[in-house]
């Protein structure tokens, strides 16, 4: 076990699901969450782009997080929601299934992601917690997010 | 010789309106300079010892069109050019008090082009008989 | 003489641009006399201060022949004489009546190009005389005007001293537009000279001409940007030109509300597009008189909050990294949570878990005035969402920050500068597009005999001309099952070449600002930028001379 690559104190994660995963990130890096209101599709923007919305203002791109890891594309309910998000400087938005809740972990609770999880590709997943009855997949944004190559 | 005019107005649109007028019929052609206030006013008075006719407005902030004229009358600044002082209606102690300083003349505003003009034929001919 | 004859009539632009601040300024000095006298400070120099802008407005009118201005001013200076020595007279009648007229001098000089003044001027003039007659007594006036000039012209305090005589030029606004848009033009030339080395080098190979020309052909494209940039600053204005309004704006409003009010601007000399400023006054208009009416409290309330009975209005403007913020604070009792809370569970939306932040943002949407009445002095009852959505639409951004008790700040953040292109909105497949009306030369209504197929292209005739028609959805990349027919096409054109492009509806004209491409979306060949519509919905801008080149590219 690497405890020594995970943070001592205990961590603060923003959770969402797609689909029947729950996933997880820091909460630092989450701005706000927003309702989906229109998402105006860009034509040849790189993939996993879904398109841009209007946040007061601000012309914000909106990220297809479901295809970048793998599922189909997402369907908007009236639970969905976009999480805006600061990542490299860059501020994108992610479409996600349902938001659930700002989750405090205790450190001991993450384990290393399992062998079927991980892959040469899957970098950007950096371990899997267990809180309550639930599994939490911790996402690396940094890793997620440059869209291409 | 062409004429040679000095305007000392701090109001803008009075100076397009000078402009419009010295650029048009009998005035075109001359030159003319302007000043915002009575100091500088003053000193491009003091520079110019050719000029054919000042325009001094009366209402000025800081140094008045009566002040201008009473410095020039004390220091005796080319005692020769005419100065006409630009009032409004109302202010006949003021002409008044302008004539005891040395003012030549006095213009009235509302004025038109063939007031200036009036007053430019007038100056020259004076100055004519002056030589 | 009228004002018809009159030879400076050219002039009258002028006329407005000097006069019109000189009023208004009269108008914030009689605003502050009125407070003063109320305080028991009889301001005889604050008084006195007026008389030389009074008098140029009074002189300037008459040269231009605007007889109801000319008597407007000169009845106000007549009445300041008055004040000037009979103390007795000086107080709220006498306030309200300099406010009043300096409201009408200031209305009379902006409509300055119109007929008709009415009986406005006469009217107040008859109401300054029949206060002068309620004086006894008035000795040698002229004499005492002659000294208050004196006295006035001393200590005007003006401060637009600049010699500026010669060093300014008057420019039509839309001279300026139509420069930027012959530099558009200039642009679009450049880049086909562009496109022409790159041919050029292909057929022909390197050679030192070829790199001669690249290079000037590079510093060509910097000139012209260099260009755009100077033309673009040219448009800008001082922000003072919008809150000069405000004064006398908050104290009407205060007056008819019952309050009490002080007013503090700063940062008027920062500077924005006239294109910005002129539509921000609309909104600026309405957050100020809502936190003069909703925002600040009745001075009994006050007092019970241990506040001052004077509530403060703070207008202030900055720039910021590129971009000016404005800020309307208020120290009044803040935004009511309570009452938001309960407006989003009436609209169904889900607030239970809502910090403060979330639930300050929730005013700007549609529904949401937890103020019913519509006031007719809260700005005509412009909602907070229609507030949004014009600083939205100057690709601004708009934030409130509020705290129970102490006051409310909205905050706007604007860009200086703008890239506004006139456009035509084409809706696709449901989606809407920007094509800048520089690049489009035609619409016409699509006859389907009309477009006939050669080489699996569609071709139609257009003014004499052969030229290709390509389906809006195929280019746009719109993804419908089905391909409709199109109604409509627009002909596009970028330097020599035109192409038609189908399209499902016309929606209109419409200045957008144009917002550029977030490098996540990485270069999208069509598409040269995006904008927020009218409704708040994103729209992508085309580029059309990408397109145009594309296509050509092609075939």
């Amino acid at each position: 076990m690497q405890a020594d690559a995970l943070p001592a104190a205990a961590l603060h994660l923003l959770t969402f699901g797609l689909d029947r995963e729950e996933f997880g990130i820091p909460v630092t890096q989450v701005r706000e969450v927003i309702r989906v209101t229109e998402i105006t599709r860009v034509p040849q923007v790189p993939p996993h782009v879904r398109g841009v919305t209007n946040l007061r203002g601000r012309i914000l791109p909106v990220v297809e997080i479901r295809t970048r890891l793998g599922l189909e594309p997402a369907i908007v309910t009236p639970v969905s929601r976009i999480v805006v998000v600061e990542v490299l400087a860059r501020v994108l938005g992610l479409l996600v299934d349902r938001v659930s809740q700002v989750t405090r972990l205790p450190a001991d609770s993450v384990a290393p992601p399992p062998e079927e999880v991980v892959s040469a590709e899957a970098d950007y997943v950096t371990g899997v917690a267990r809180w309550d009855s639930r599994l939490i997949i911790l996402l690396d944004l940094d890793k997620v997010l440059p869209l291409t190559a | 010789m062409a004429d040679s005019f000095l305007v000392i107005d701090d109001s803008k649109l009075l100076h397009q309106m000078y402009r419009l007028i010295f650029s048009q019929g009998t005035l075109a052609g001359s030159t003319v300079q302007y000043a915002t206030n009575g100091r500088d006013g003053y000193g491009l008075l003091a520079a110019n010892p050719d000029l054919t006719l000042v325009l001094l407005d009366l209402n000025m902030p800081q140094m008045n069109g009566l002040e201008v004229l009473a410095r020039r009358q004390a220091e005796r600044l080319h005692p020769h050019i005419p100065i006409a002082l630009v009032t409004t209606e109302g202010s006949e102690e003021d002409e008044a008090r302008g004539r005891a300083v040395g003012a030549w003349d006095y213009l009235r505003k509302p004025f038109q082009p063939a007031d200036i003009e009036r007053l430019v034929t007038r100056a020259r001919a004076e100055a004519a008989g002056r030589t | 003489m009228t004002a018809d004859e009159n030879p400076f009539g050219d002039l009258l632009q002028d006329y407005v641009v000097e006069c019109l601040p000189l009023a208004e300024q009269v108008g914030d000095v009689f605003v502050e006399l009125e407070r003063s006298w109320r305080a028991g400070d009889p301001a005889e120099e604050l008084l006195a201060s007026v008389k030389g802008r009074l008098h140029t407005v009074k002189g300037n009118s008459a040269m231009m022949g605007l007889t109801p201005m000319q008597d407007v001013a000169h009845a106000l200076e007549d009445a300041c004489a008055l004040l000037a020595r009979a103390s007795e007279r000086r107080g709220d009648e006498a306030a309200a009546l300099l406010i009043a007229g300096t409201g009408l001098l200031v209305d009379l000089i902006r409509t300055a190009p119109a007929d008709g003044h009415g009986t406005a001027a006469a009217d107040f003039v008859k109401q300054v005389n029949g206060f002068l007659a309620a004086t006894p007594h008035r000795p040698t006036e002229p004499e005492e005007r002659r000294q208050g000039d004196r006295r006035g012209s001393g200590s005007t305090g003006r401060t637009d001293g600049t010699d500026g005589a010669s060093s300014v030029v008057r420019i039509d606004f839309r001279r300026l537009d139509a420069l930027l848009e012959v530099l558009g033009e200039g642009l679009i030339q450049q880049s086909a000279f562009a496109e022409l080395h790159r041919r050029l080098l292909r057929r022909v190979g390197p050679c030192e001409e070829l790199g001669e020309l690249d290079q000037a052909v590079v510093a060509m494209e910097k000139t012209l940007k260099r260009l755009e940039s100077t033309l673009m600053e040219t448009r800008l204005l001082a922000v003072s030109t919008v809150f000069g309004r405000f004064p006398r704006m908050v104290r009407d409003v205060a007056h008819a509300e019952g309050k009490r009010v002080r007013l503090v601007v700063a940062g008027g000399e920062t500077s924005l597009d006239k294109a910005v400023l002129d539509r921000l006054n609309e909104p600026l208009v309405h957050l100020v008189s809502n936190a003069v009416v909703h925002g600040i409290e009745a001075p009994a309330e006050r007092a019970r909050a241990g506040k001052p009975a004077e509530g403060v209005l703070r207008l202030e403007a900055s720039s910021v990294s590129g971009r000016v913020v404005i800020r309307v604070l208020d120290d009044g009792r803040g935004l009511d949570e309570q009452a938001i809370r309960g407006k989003a569970e009436t609209l169904g939306l889900e607030v239970r878990s809502a910090d403060s932040a979330h639930l300050h943002q929730l005013i700007f949407m549609p529904g949401f005035s937890t103020a019913d009445q519509v006031s007719r002095l809260a700005g005509r009852g412009m909602g907070l969402d229609v507030v949004a959505g014009s600083i939205h639409g100057l690709g601004g951004t708009i934030e409130v920050d509020s705290a129970p008790g102490q006051g409310t700040t909205f905050t706007l953040s604007l860009p200086v500068t703008l890239a506004i292109v006139r456009s035509l909105i084409v809706e696709v497949d449901r989606e809407r597009f920007a094509l800048p009306l520089t690049h489009v030369a035609e619409t016409v209504r699509a006859e389907p005999e009309a477009i006939r197929e050669i080489n699996h292209r569609g071709v139609t005739q257009w003014r004499g001309d052969l030229i290709h028609v390509a389906d809006g959805g195929a280019i746009l990349g719109t993804d419908a099952p089905v391909r409709p027919p199109r109604r409509f096409y627009v002909v596009m054109t970028a330097g020599a070449k035109r192409r038609g492009l189908l399209v499902d509806r016309l929606v209109g004209h419409q200045d957008v600002v144009v917002k550029g491409l977030d490098p996540a979306l990485g270069r999208p060949d069509v598409v040269s930028g995006t904008t927020i519509l009218g409704d708040g919905r994103v729209a992508c801008i085309l580029d059309v001379v990408r397109i145009l080149d594309g296509a050509r590219r092609a075939s």
